[in-house]
């Protein structure tokens, strides 16, 4: 009997042919071998611009052109490579040091093989897309050049070769080929092309086949401005090669991946975002599916190295081990005790399946009778999903930093305090202690290791001074995910080139008038705040011979300039919004379009999307169309403007009597919505005012609300609504809308439970006409300002709304529970807003003026940029607050004001008030009311605070208290804010 | 069978022939081989990138089968009692007991002690269900659901099931098993009765397989190492992956024939025309670190028989010859004529240089002869399963 091997070069095609083979595990448990086919090719160009031959047979687009080479024909040269040089980082470089490329001042010509950029997106898809953002940067010159598909770089894994160590030759591989490639050149300095790594088995091994390699540090040492670049080199890296003692294990262990999602799909452990309590850095608390309530999290054990926002695997606390949520105020930066690292978790081991799922059991019934006060189920962490780690905004403790690291240059490890006070202190290595003191600085977590107290992060980059304007505004724009940069070139491309004499064109035959209706004759105008300059929204109404109405809303038409899937698309859907700050507005599309073109100017033309009602005269509905148009605004009115206008009798002309028209009706709108059970909610709103020269904040007031601003808003609403059915009834499936989800009733327990005991007052939230009949009763003669408090404590308890796309939810879930209207989207801001843009888009395909645009049809796409917009709204309505709450403080900046305040939420050892001149919150602590600490007895079911002692009283919750507000630099933690003293309680 | 290989056109004479060659002692074969030879074969694995184990075998005579094996995560359902379950068990063991009885020596007791092993197995959390493989087979010009396909696949999946060792190296966790399924496919005609190249095949491609490598513990969800290079084979071996022999190994079916006292092995179509008695015999290979017999004489193999079948050649299907006169049809004709005689001694006694089928069973001695030449020491299993390792697996 004989066998017989077929030969293995039978095969034809086998050099320029290869296969890649790997194991794949599908969500619902399913594991596949794929086989993927690789066909190398000869054609991948260099892209060095030294390079003839790659130029020449470089593949070329169906015009004809080759995509420009990209890296420079004369890079930097550095004292080791004086002749020029090209990089190429390995994947660990990457994941170290993304800061370090990032940089303005070096690391130019960079060639990034696509083995690394493989690698770093299956270990971590943010650095990933920020690497994918420089090589789309002109001036680094960042080069992506897929090695694994040219034929001279592609790399067969040897046998019994690891993955890692096939991809480390290949990286060598390409670096030696390129230095191969380029000495051909007749160039007279041919530059070096150098690896960067830190692996030192992959150095070691580039020197035996002699490829130009250099350490990361080694090299960053030689460039100019070493010192600042070095910080930037990850922390964990460097303790591996210097730590080799046994470490000391403070926290648990995290569970391996495939015991969470066995217990998690078995009920046994449950998965949830985590969040840490504002009031108390050790608590957290994580909503997951199963239960109504969250579960708590407490203590650092428990806490188990989670950050605030990472999505953590739970275990449920045998029952013994549950608290009730904290009424201590704990605030990190005043914590010094060190805790035992030793814990016995091995007890929670022994508990068996049944205990474990009786405790579940347990947890749904006791959770039922939670009220406050009563043990609430407590978990602990036992594994991170996804880590949530982005930049943070932070500043040095300066008590962390030693004497002499002051002046000297030595390397020294730091604390830095977040702004964010969710956020633990990161340990930070640094040689420039000194001049990183007082400065605002932006740090990235790298790890959080078992046997480290405190994550582990490194410095990016200095923000300034503290305290100074552009410092802070950046921070906070950081801080809050803003993208603050200016347009690129790509986009502004996309604008009209005729700039600001761009026009409507005066001939009707134009392809811009196709389709558009001419209303050019309506007697429009706009009411917006003072100094609105991106008016989006302008309107008319005239009597018709029938008694009737005709009321329009006037839009800007943004789409007619934004078209679908262009590079300022994409720019605006990332931005999302713009954000508005008290003294700056970072705009989501370019200001040409903003503030101009699309801005609905008056006394000049401007293309719009106009709805058009007939309305009776009870502010019914008799029919609506949508149509786009030309129209012309008559005025531009500030709301003070237009209601003087309005209140002014001598004024008769048609356009007065037009807007006395709109507000007569808006009355009537807003009554029938009242009717219908919308909620009129309310937050702190104040308005900053600046000095016009200096932009200096001077004063802070509260917003005043005029009829012209309900005016205004009941037929945005009504447009809203209005459009909202229209793209509903086009696209049941891709409809952009927008809901407000009842709030789960448990919500509510605690707010009316506080009602009843302090007030004696009830709130029924069993719909939301019931919350708002009850909110009116709650109201307290004597003092005005208890029904908004109230007001803005239920808005607390409130779901946010949300952007959506029809096809996700059943039709009962779009409900805008505040509005109480079935159905609603964004329409009228499409200039702010990209979710007006995209039901404008959508809009405009349900009257048949264009065709549906690919991008704005598919689904995916679409709930994708829901998720992002829902996400950039909310950052942006942060970050307008945490503005306002800055210049606030800035305002009172070397005064003290006396300002009466109330009580909104009482701890053990201090209470929160609200000062609602100046729309603040702040802690005052009893250890600040006198010395020694007061002593205190705290009454958790009466919400009573009594205090005796060195000083007494009684504090508790809704009581009108009088406050003294300085502002205050704790020179511990350098921050500056408000302080509060109590002057009197009552 | 005879489905699943052509009808041959011969004459009587021709198979008279043949019978007669093939009982010559030594037995001389149509084409040449001794009694015991394979016809040579090209064999290959590895040939279907995307399954987890593929394996090809090329006989001489043309014929050429393709056997693909995938796998896939299954939860495991605890379905009916366990005592039910016990009791379909000892059923099946008791099967392969009764053919095994067929040769009463060490093999039978070799045989209970694995069983008694077995039963401690069983107590053990680490067991196989049968229906954790599943088994195709395609002929040609055959429907799936054709008699001979259907028993070509049962008899296939017999012998890789008998033992329980395959089943058992499916078994992932209490939660989670592997299912394996098997595709057999034959490219070429059926030129000769596929059993043997069918079985041979599938054992290749069994050999080359491998699963993922398991990177969880216990009974959690199954999670695996992503990495291809990193994955096991089920048959598990010693040595370097690509010159090492496997430590067990799939069972193999091989096809034996007997004409008159001659055991004739791999039988080409036209022998097997003329074969007496027919057997598609299962061997396995015993687990070395188990046997204590064969720890003793290290570099033998350890061979135990899973199943014995018993196929119809084609000579078994042709009806023989009845005199008239105990013919009820032809009742009442001549009984008596005297050159009737001579026709009635041509119909049931033997006539040099006719064909005359065989009838009557085969005596036990053969059979035991039969199985005996396949398990010996040196024997043709051990020949075979010799050549087989020579098999480069990819």
């Amino acid at each position: 009997m004989t066998s017989l091997k077929r030969s293995v070069n039978t095969d034809p095609f086998a050099s320029n042919h290869s296969s890649k083979v790997y194991v794949r595990s599908t969500k619902s448990g399913k594991v596949q071998k794929i086989v993927r086919e690789v066909y190398l090719r000869q054609d991948i160009p260099c892209s060095s611009r030294l390079c003839s031959r790659c130029l020449a047979s470089a593949p070329r687009s169906a015009a004809g052109i080759v995509s420009p080479f990209v890296l420079s024909d004369k890079p930097a040269g550095t004292k080791a490579y004086p002749q020029g040089h090209y990089l190429v980082p390995d994947t660990n470089v990457l994941l170290n040091a993304m800061d370090l490329f990032e940089q303005g001042s070096a690391f130019f010509d960079v060639i990034i093989l696509q083995t690394v950029l493989e690698e770093l997106r299956n270990r971590s898809l943010p650095l990933y897309n920020r690497l994918i953002g420089l090589t789309k940067s002109q001036e680094k010159r960042f080069y992506v050049f897929f090695n694994e598909f040219r034929l001279e770089t592609y790399v067969n894994r040897a046998a019994d070769e690891s993955i890692n160590d096939r991809n480390d030759r290949a990286v060598r591989h390409a670096v030696k080929w390129y230095n191969d490639h380029l000495g051909q050149t007749k160039s007279a300095d041919i530059p070096v092309t150098v690896m960067l790594s830190d692996d030192r088995g992959n150095l070691d091994k580039a020197k035996q086949e002699k490829v130009p390699a250099s350490r990361l540090r080694d090299y960053v040492s030689g460039l100019k401005d070493a010192e600042r670049l070095l910080d930037m080199i990850a922390e964990s890296q460097e303790r591996i090669a210097s730590n080799e003692k046994k470490p000391q294990f403070l926290y648990p262990e995290y569970f391996s991946l495939s015991k969470m999602m066995t217990g998690v799909k078995s009920g046994m452990l449950h998965q949830g975002m985590f969040n840490v309590s504002p009031y108390n850095y050790l608590e957290g608390s994580i909503k997951v599916p199963t239960f109504a309530k969250p579960l708590l999290v407490l203590g650092r054990d428990n806490i188990n190295r989670s950050v605030d926002g990472d999505v953590v695997v739970v275990e449920v606390l045998p029952q013994d081990q549950w608290k009730e949520p904290s009424t201590k105020i704990i605030e990190e930066d005043a914590i010094t005790k060190n805790e035992n690292a030793d814990n016995d978790e091995d007890a929670a081991d022994v508990v068996t399946e049944k205990e474990r799922r009786a405790l579940q059991e347990q947890v749904k019934k006791t959770q039922g009778l939670t009220t406050e006060g009563r043990p609430q189920p407590t978990a602990k962490v036992v594994g991170v999903i996804k880590r949530n780690w982005r930049q943070y905004v932070g500043h040095v403790d300066p008590s962390s930093v030693s004497q002499t690291a002051r002046q000297g240059r030595k390397q020294e490890s730091v604390f830095l305090i977040p702004m964010d006070k969710k956020i633990p202190k990161i340990r930070i290595r640094t040689r420039q202690v000194g001049e990183l003191l007082g400065k605002r600085i932006l740090v990235t977590i790298d790890s959080w290791d078992r046997e480290t107290r405190h994550p582990v992060g490194h410095f990016v980059r200095s923000l300034g001074e503290l305290e100074t304007k552009a410092a802070e505004t950046e921070a906070l724009l950081l801080e809050y995910d803003v993208q603050y940069r200016p347009f690129p070139k790509t986009v502004l491309d996309c604008l009209p080139q005729e700039g600001h004499d761009w026009k409507v064109p005066a001939s009707t035959d134009d392809p811009g008038w196709k389709d558009r209706e001419d209303l050019r004759g309506l007697l429009i105008c706009s009411i917006d705040p003072i100094g609105c300059q991106d008016i989006d929204d302008a309107l008319h109404a005239k009597p018709l011979p029938n008694g009737n109405y005709e009321v329009g809303v006037h839009i800007a038409d943004v789409s007619h300039f934004v078209k679908p899937a262009n590079a300022m698309d994409t720019e605006a859907s990332i931005r999302g919004t713009t954000v508005y700050l008290v003294d700056k507005r970072i705009d989501m599309l370019p200001m040409l379009l903003g503030t101009d073109l699309c801005s609905l100017k008056p006394y000049v033309e401007r293309y719009a999307f106009s709805v058009l009602w007939e309305l009776s005269p009870s502010a019914d509905i008799v029919n609506v169309r949508f149509t786009k148009s030309v129209i012309k605004s008559r005025e531009a009115f500030s709301y003070e403007q237009a209601q003087l206008r309005i209140d002014d009798a001598s004024q008769q002309d048609d356009l007065t009597s037009g807007m006395r028209t709109l507000l007569m009706l808006s009355k009537k709108l807003k009554q029938k919505r009242m009717d219908a059970g919308a909620l009129s909610l309310s937050s702190p709103e104040v308005k900053v005012q600046m000095e016009s020269e200096t932009s200096d904040p001077i004063d802070v007031k509260t917003k005043e609300l005029l009829d012209t601003n309900s005016l205004v808003e009941e037929f945005m609403l009504l447009a809203n609504i209005s459009v909202a059915r229209k793209i509903y009834d086009a696209f049941p499936q891709t409809a952009i809308l927008r809901r407000h989800g009842a709030p789960p009733k448990t919500n509510f327990d605690e707010l009316a439970n506080q009602l009843k005991v302090k007030r004696g007052l009830e709130l029924r939230f069993d719909s939301s006409k019931a919350l708002a009949d009850s909110l009116d009763a709650c109201a307290d003669g004597s003092e005005p300002f208890f029904n908004t408090l109230v007001r803005i404590m239920a808005t607390r308890c409130m779901m946010s709304a949300e952007y959506f796309c029809a096809g996700t939810q059943s039709y009962p879930e779009f409900r805008h529970y505040g509005l109480a209207s079935e159905i609603y989207t964004h329409f009228t801001s499409p200039i702010r807003r990209y979710a007006d843009l995209v039901a404008h888009r959508q809009l405009a395909a349900a009257i048949d003026y264009e065709a549906m645009h690919p991008a704005v049809r598919a689904r995916g796409r679409l709930e994708a940029v829901c998720k992002n917009i829902n996400v950039r709204h909310r950052n942006a309505q942060l970050a307008g607050r945490a503005s306002v709450a800055y210049y606030v403080g800035q305002s009172l900046k070397g005064r003290v004001a006396e300002e009466d305040a109330f009580v909104m939420r009482i701890f053990s050892n201090g209470f929160v008030v609200l000062v609602p001149r100046f729309g603040i919150e702040g802690l005052i602590r009893l250890r600040d009311l006198a010395e020694p600490e007061p002593e205190s007895v705290f009454d958790a079911e009466n919400y009573t605070l009594r205090l005796t002692g060195s000083y007494d009283g009684v504090v508790e919750l809704f009581q009108k208290v009088r406050v003294r507000i300085r502002d205050v630099k704790d020179e511990a933690t350098g921050k500056r804010g408000a302080k509060m003293e109590l002057v009197r309680a009552g | 069978m005879a489905t699943t290989s052509q009808h041959l056109l011969l004459s009587p004479a021709e198979l008279a022939y043949l019978h007669s060659t093939l009982s010559l002692s030594p037995p001389l074969r149509p084409d040449g081989r001794t009694a015991t030879q394979f016809r040579p074969l090209t064999a290959e694995t590895g040939i279907l990138p995307g399954t987890n184990g593929s394996a090809r075998v090329c006989f001489a005579d043309g014929t050429e089968a393709v056997v693909g094996v995938k796998a896939e995560v299954e939860k495991t359902t605890r379905v009916g009692i366990l005592n039910e379950d016990e009791s379909s068990r000892q059923r099946r063991r008791k099967q392969a007991r009764s053919h095994g009885a067929a040769k009463p020596t060490a093999i039978t007791e070799e045989e209970d002690a694995e069983d008694g092993e077995a039963e401690a197995a069983s107590f053990s959390e680490r067991r196989g269900e049968n229906d954790w493989l599943e088994l195709s087979v395609e002929i040609p010009g055959y429907r799936d659901d054709d008699s001979g396909t259907v028993f070509l696949a049962t008899m296939l999946s017999e012998a890789l099931l008998a033992d329980g060792e395959l089943t058992k190296k499916l078994w992932i966790n209490r939660r989670f098993h592997w299912k394996l399924y098997l595709d057999i496919i034959l490219i070429s005609p059926p030129l000769s009765y596929p059993l043997p190249l069918l079985s041979l095949t599938s054992h290749l491609a069994l050999l080359a397989t491998r699963l993922p490598r398991l990177k969880s513990e216990g009974d959690e969800d199954p999670m695996f190492d992503d990495d291809w290079a990193a994955s096991q084979f089920i048959y598990a071996r010693s040595g370097s992956a690509t010159t090492s022999t496997s430590t067990s190994r799939p069972p193999i079916t091989l096809l034996v024939m007997a004409v008159g006292e001659n055991v004739i092995f791999d039988p080409s179509k036209e022998e097997l025309a003329v074969a007496d008695c027919t057997l598609a015999v299962s061997v396995g290979e015993a687990d070395v670190e188990t046997d204590d017999a064969v720890a003793a004489k290290p570099g033998a193999r350890a061979l135990r028989l899973l199943s014995v079948r018993t196929i119809d050649p084609p000579s078994r299907l042709t009806a023989p010859g009845v005199p008239n006169t105990v013919n009820a049809v032809a009742w009442g004709q001549g009984a008596t004529t005297a050159n009737e005689t001579g026709l009635r001694a041509a119909e049931t006694g033997d006539v040099e240089g006719v064909w005359k089928a065989p009838r009557g069973g085969s005596k036990i001695t053969l059979i035991s002869t039969m199985v005996e030449k396949i398990l010996e020491k040196g024997g043709v299993a051990d020949d075979v399963l010799e050549g087989l390792d020579g098999v480069e697996l990819a």
